[in-house]
């Protein structure tokens, strides 16, 4: 079990930035339990479980690749934290794999800079905990077309995994990937993973998570981006599996003009927990941000959306946008909704929209007024909501997939009589 | 000679408002009639509830190529051939026009015959470029009466509804939808065809015109009964067969 109060002695052979951050996070831990909902950041959610209850994974050694899409210029496995690098021909001026094995100082600099270890106990135990993770390094000047990948897995029952990743795109230079989140169903894990990025000036960088984690693990993502001037960042996110699974996902946008894209589309079903809570900080002039959510929920699942945009004092000419549309599918299912806005300048647009309802009466009727029959017409109004997300996924090689996975999801439900 | 429709004392309500008072009309196939009236006389809830659209509660028969539809849901209808044309066809954000006439092709009865129409229609009507467009999103008002038209086509009906199918159009576009109109004749086909201008009837030959009223079939006959809605309106016909008017004495004592 892993004992939340007393951290076992820290291992001699850890480069001491793994060790400092280790140090730090274990004295953060010892005051830190299980979140309450009367905190803003909880609210809404019963998170059904106690991390204290829960064993630390030993690591795996992954020999293999379980998706769908594989990059060929770089490919890194994640097996309960276990790190192995399975496709990697990478292009110059990129590095990509493991921390430990690096050695590189900018490396040492970033890993674990970008999430406060004691923010909430789960952030404290990943970092009390972690000792390694995988790192993206794009040098100044290089352009990749094809997106990386990583395949982040749990399969211990009972035990916390902690998979770490660190990006660090440098000025003028552009990449993308694609992490997939696995477990077989049944497995009972906790995932506590963190993602950190930083972009360089006039850089681009793009990060899509396809989270489809078997329907008894218990996930808590923390991602966050640093932007430096004209950067972009895009981070798309598309949950499907899960008992609980939840990212908290903070940009700061501090370079002037630098512009934040993000998108998601999600669907829960059965008692499953999708929990979202975005945070962005626009602190440079110039700054735009853009973000847009489809959720739906069927049979007792539950989804939370809150989003916070916070334009600082100096942050003048900032454009920041939130949607977020919701299906509610069942009765017993439900949605929250919380798009918040918190403006300190006065020269901004700011705009934010949210709904939630059942699927469109006029549609289903002019649909069967077509000969379609209830069934067939509800999958079309489904694919057609969730349509408005999946063609901003980046990826053109993973749009199919995701529409197919989104549809066996809804077809599910209703040949079970859910929806 | 088949009746494509043929309605017997249809009457209508949504909540405690009666829409359709008794409605009677056939409609032979091979034919075109028109039905025109005011607006508020009925003739849109007329459509829907041949559609089947369950906001209405609605009494009487509907027979369809002689079989009766009334208690069938809106899809069964549609699949029975009942073909409603939209004065407001509904924006489905997401779906593919090309994909909707694939659903469409996958529900009724001769999948490879259905796409074979709608490839002939596509080329026809021009509409290659909008089947990767979703359905009726960011169209003009004469694209989606085409994309309505194209459906026609394809769906192959016993009965077209076509509901007010030139209301927000030019010229143009009215002259070319009453062209297709025409060439969708067929000796299978009806085609009830609602209107409240006579506009449209310049471009076509109808073979009868209906007037509605207050939520009944009042007149019927040739063209000669456009022509005149032509010159002296509907006032005529609204004061022998309207609503009687409010008497205001009544009135005032119902309100005490």
């Amino acid at each position: 079990m892993v004992s939340l109060k007393s951290h076992p002695p820290i291992d001699p052979t850890l480069p001491t930035w793994i060790a400092d951050l280790q140090h730090s996070a274990a004295a953060a831990l010892a005051d830190l339990s299980m979140p309450s909902p009367k905190l803003e950041e909880w609210r809404y959610v019963d998170l059904g479980f106690d991390v204290g209850t829960f064993g630390m994974a030993a690591k795996g050694q992954p020999s293999s690749l379980d998706i769908p899409f594989r990059s060929e210029v770089g490919a890194l496995a994640v097996t309960d934290g276990g790190i192995a690098e399975l496709v990697n021909e990478l292009p110059t001026g990129v590095s990509f794999g493991s921390v430990r094995r690096s050695g590189e100082d900018y490396v040492a600099e970033r890993f674990g800079a970008g999430i406060p270890g004691g923010r909430d106990v789960f952030t404290a135990i990943h970092q009390a905990f972690a000792d390694d993770g995988a790192f993206l390094h794009i040098s100044s000047g290089t352009a990749v077309a094809e997106p990386f990948t990583l395949e982040i897995s749990a399969t211990q029952s009972g035990m916390i995994s902690l998979p770490h990743l660190t990006v660090v795109v440098e000025d003028n230079a552009e990449a993308s990937a694609i992490v997939y989140f696995t477990s077989e169903e049944d497995v009972e894990a906790v995932v506590l993973s963190q993602v950190e990025v930083t972009i360089g000036k006039n850089s681009h960088f793009k990060l899509t998570v396809v989270q489809q984690w078997g329907d008894k693990t218990r996930a808590v993502a923390d991602v966050a981006y640093t932007m430096a001037d004209n950067a972009t960042g895009t981070f798309t996110e598309i949950g499907l599996g899960g008992a609980y699974s939840r990212i908290r996902f903070d940009a700061k946008l501090v370079g002037n003009g630098s512009h934040m894209e993000i998108v998601g589309a999600y669907f829960g079903d059965s008692d499953q927990v999708l929990d979202y809570r975005y945070f962005l900080d626009h602190i440079g002039v110039g700054t735009t941000s853009n973000m847009f959510l489809k959720g739906a929920v069927e049979d007792d699942a539950e989804s939370v959306f809150t989003g916070m945009i916070r334009i600082e004092e100096g942050a003048q000419k900032a454009n920041a946008h939130q949607t977020n549309r919701n299906l509610i599918l069942s009765d017993g299912a439900s949605a929250q909704s919380v798009p918040n806005l918190e403006i300190l300048a006065n020269d901004v647009r700011c705009g934010h929209g949210s709904t939630m309802g059942p699927l469109d009466k006029d549609q289903r009727y002019y649909l069967m007024s077509r000969g379609l029959d209830k069934a067939q017409a509800d999958r079309l109004q489904v694919k057609g909501f969730f349509e408005e997300a999946l063609v901003k996924v980046p990826h053109q090689q993973i749009r199919d997939e995701l529409r197919i996975a989104i549809n066996d999801k809804f077809v599910a439900a209703q040949s079970e009589g859910r929806v | 000679m088949s009746l494509a429709l043929s309605v017997r004392s249809l009457e209508a309500k949504i909540g405690d408002l009666q829409i359709l008072k008794g409605v009677d009309l056939e409609v032979p196939a091979g034919e075109v009639h028109v039905l025109m009236g005011p607006n508020g006389s009925g003739k849109s809830t007329l459509c829907h509830v041949l559609t089947g659209k369950d906001d209405y509660q609605a009494t009487g028969a509907i027979l369809v190529d002689g079989v009766d539809v009334s208690d069938m849901a809106v899809d069964e209808r549609a699949r029975a051939g009942v073909f409603q044309a939209f004065q407001y066809p509904i924006q489905i954000g997401g779906v593919l026009l090309g994909e909707l006439m694939d659903e469409m092709a996958e529900a009724s009865p001769d999948a490879a015959a259905f796409r074979a129409r709608t490839a002939a229609a596509v080329e026809t009507l021009h509409m290659e470029p909008f089947m990767d467009r979703a359905v009726n999103d960011e169209l003009s008002g004469g694209e989606k009466k085409r994309s309505e038209m194209l459906q026609l086509a394809a769906v192959q009906p016993k009965i077209a509804v076509l509901d007010e199918i030139d209301s927000g159009l030019d010229i143009d576009a009215v002259r070319e939808v009453a062209e297709l109109v025409e060439r969708l004749r067929s000796p299978e086909l009806g085609v009830l065809l609602i209107t409240h201008y006579s506009r449209i009837l310049r471009y076509m030959k109808p073979d009868r015109v209906h007037v509605m009223i207050d939520g009944r079939v009042v007149k019927s006959g040739g063209i000669e009964v456009a022509e005149e809605l032509e010159s002296s309106g509907y006032d005529e016909l609204r004061k022998r067969f309207g609503p009687r008017p409010v008497d205001e004495e009544d009135d005032f004592l119902a309100d005490l």
